[in-house]
């Protein structure tokens, strides 16, 4: 036995291509080298941290659109661990773009805090790069490392004002439920493991594309859906659906406010990607309703389509009684991660391509929109919380409309794209994740999300309100806006009248090509 | 007076077919995986409840590390068991392991030095006193 194995070791290669993680690796890099340009650089030079890791995003980004344009080599690489489909390039521009904007709002906000900027900077991108992994892992054991290097430098970020306490709070509350949902998730990737030994003799496996083929010869298929249930609850817990929404307020709103930006809009984000391919390609729809396939995919989905519903309720519902725009924010991220639940259903519902793929680039596509709309939102939040984030209840906006009429305007604009307002990206956004729930059957669904929708016109609209209709009763000045924060909401509002005016572009990026059309390009 | 002071090998001793000691010696010596998963299962259990019941930071801890290590017993117990079923290759579950033991020695670094942070600021590891956000 000892021989074969040395035979069977031998004879495979190790199938590097290093091309194909080029992106993560220019990340991994910049984190590094800020780390030490932070470690040997005199104080007055440290403010090149934040230029030195916006010099790697926009790096790493312009390799992911190389990839995303011209890409002619494999698709995979070290067999298979390492996937390059669209659905992970689409997230990889998410991570990066979300990242990017993070460092220009957090840029001139860590100086005034007194807060170690490399720090910062180097534990931002190398959660950036557990994102990229989380998009980009073809194996289970890729999306669980990089959900790991994502959580571990998030946790740290969400505590970085180390003397708040309520900074302090937040993050250990964050690291609790994070490192206990990962835990449910390990626990069912190990079921999933031990399930997918098959009957002919093949040892289990962790990759996704593997887990797909072994379901109907699986040794142990009551373990497979046990192990399937635990990663639901894992990812659940991630992406802050409902009943494992409730670290969500609680850490958004103690975490610094850019923190907290970046909290909402890049992990969601990377959890919805890797929650997207371990389930709709690991277990795929299958026709024949009566095999173990059959029978787990329509146990996901079902559980989903309850998932869906009960996360938009209970964010938009939750977010009508807060009085504080933080906690507001974080129940609306909420109900965003239902709508966006939405169209993963309609993309676990199909088995034809086409329709598969128009549902995966909608949900890509709605991460993308609240990312920008989200960002926006925060920055503007930050300006105003000022130092300590002491101002972030609904009072301290009070009648600040006329006072900071920029401010106020771009504000308004993201809480209309928010809410969905025509013409904004959250429409668009909006209008494809529910497009495509309709072409997979789901009415009922749809109808609940649009009825949601509804309901959450009270809070955003109630903000615009207080800012414009309200008397100020203390006194105000208006903050000053950097320059960078400036480049922010140029960004963002360009983005969101982008993104809702002409979505087609980014959408047709999104979408899977046929390998025919990769091959003529 | 077995029944006093080894409930468990009396247990193994009335399951064992037959009931024979060879039988018996034979379960204890070479366990099957079903013994591996139930102790895997157990520990989740107790990790979980743990979680969701103690009050001390440090032992949510610890629960949590038991979930980590009952998935780590299941990994090692599914990788064997393979292995001697005769698929050599089955060496994945191991290397899982690995990771997963440096990925909770980061998280036990990150979660400590979290505690430390809030202990300078507020005298308490009881997670009852730690309710400043709350709706």
């Amino acid at each position: 036995m000892n021989l074969s194995l040395a035979l069977q070791i031998q004879n495979v290669s190790p199938d590097v291509n290093l091309l194909l993680i080029l992106p993560e690796l220019i990340v991994c890099t910049a984190g590094v080298i800020v780390m030490m340009v932070d470690a040997f650089a005199r104080p007055r030079q440290r403010w090149m941290t934040g230029g030195l890791a916006l010099v790697g995003l926009v790096a790493a980004m312009a390799a992911s659109f190389w990839m995303w344009s011209g890409w002619a080599g494999p698709r995979e690489a070290f067999h298979g661990m390492i996937v390059l489909d669209e659905l992970r390039l689409g997230f990889t521009f998410i991570a990066l773009l979300v990242s990017a904007l993070t460092v220009l709002v957090s840029m001139v906000w860590v100086e005034g805090e007194n807060l170690p900027a490399g720090e910062f900077h180097s534990l931002l991108l190398f959660a950036t790069s557990g994102m990229m992994l989380m998009a980009s892992g073809g194996d289970l054991v890729i999306i669980f490392l990089g959900l790991e290097i994502l959580s571990i430098a998030t946790y740290v970020m969400a505590g970085f004002r180390r003397t708040d306490l309520r900074s302090n709070e937040s993050s250990l509350k964050y690291f609790i439920l994070g490192s206990f949902s990962s835990a449910f998730l390990l626990y069912g990737i190990a079921l999933v493991y031990g399930a997918t030994a098959t009957r002919t003799g093949l040892a289990g496996t962790t990759n996704i594309a593997e887990i797909a083929n072994r379901l109907d010869v699986s040794l142990y298929p009551p373990l497979l859906f046990a192990g399937a249930a635990m990663m639901l609850v894992g990812f659940g817990f991630k992406i802050a659906t409902a009943p494992f929404h409730v670290w969500t307020p609680d850490v958004y709103e103690g975490a610094p406010t850019p923190v907290t930006a970046f909290m909402a809009a890049g992990p969601k984000a990377a959890g919805f990607a890797s929650f997207l391919r371990v389930f709709v390609f690991g277990f795929p729809f299958v026709a024949t309703v009566a095999s173990v396939q059959g029978q787990i995919h329509a146990a996901w989905l079902g559980a989903l389509v309850v998932l869906a519903i009960i996360t938009m309720t209970i964010g938009n519902v939750g977010a009508i009684v807060q009085n504080n725009v933080k906690r507001m924010l974080a129940y609306s991220s909420i109900a965003h991660a239902g709508y966006a639940l939405v169209g993963f259903v309609a993309a676990g519902a199909t088995g034809d391509p086409v329709f598969k793929s128009e549902a995966l680039s909608s949900v890509a596509f709605y991460m993308l929109t609240y990312a920008v709309m989200n960002l926006g939102a925060f920055a503007v939040v930050t300006l105003i919380a000022r130092s300590g984030d002491r101002r972030t209840d609904f009072e301290d906006y009070n009648g600040i409309g006329f006072q900071s009429p920029g401010l106020a305007f771009t504000l308004s604009l993201f809480m209309l794209s928010l809410l969905g307002l025509p013409l904004t990206a959250g429409f668009m956004g909006k209008i494809m994740v529910f497009r495509a729930a309709l072409n997979a059957g789901y009415y009922s669904l749809v109808v609940i999300a649009v009825l949601n929708t509804a309901i959450s016109a009270y809070y955003y609209l109630r903000l615009i309100i207080v800012m414009f209709f309200r008397e100020r009763t203390t006194s105000w000045s208006a903050p000053r806006v950097p320059a960078s924060v400036i480049v922010v909401l140029i960004i963002t509002v360009l983005g969101v009248f982008y993104l809702g005016l002409f979505p087609n572009r980014v959408l047709d990026a999104f979408k899977t090509r046929p390998p025919a059309v990769m091959a003529t390009r | 007076m077995l029944n006093l002071f080894f409930p468990a090998l009396v247990f193994i001793w009335q399951q064992a077919p037959g009931g024979r000691m060879s039988d018996v010696s034979n379960s204890i010596t070479h366990p099957d995986i079903s013994k591996f998963l139930v102790i895997g299962a157990l520990l989740f259990i107790i990790g979980v409840a743990g979680v969701l019941t103690r009050r001390n930071i440090i032992v949510i801890f610890m629960s949590i590390e038991l979930i980590l290590n009952a998935a780590n017993i299941n990994f090692i117990a599914f990788s064997r068991y393979l292995q001697d079923t005769g698929n050599a290759n089955a060496v994945a579950g191991q290397v899982f392991t690995v990771f997963i033991i440096v990925v909770a020695a980061a998280e036990a670094a990150i979660g400590l030095g979290i505690v430390i942070a809030l202990y300078r600021n507020k005298e308490t590891i009881w997670v009852d006193e730690i309710d400043l956000l709350k709706w």
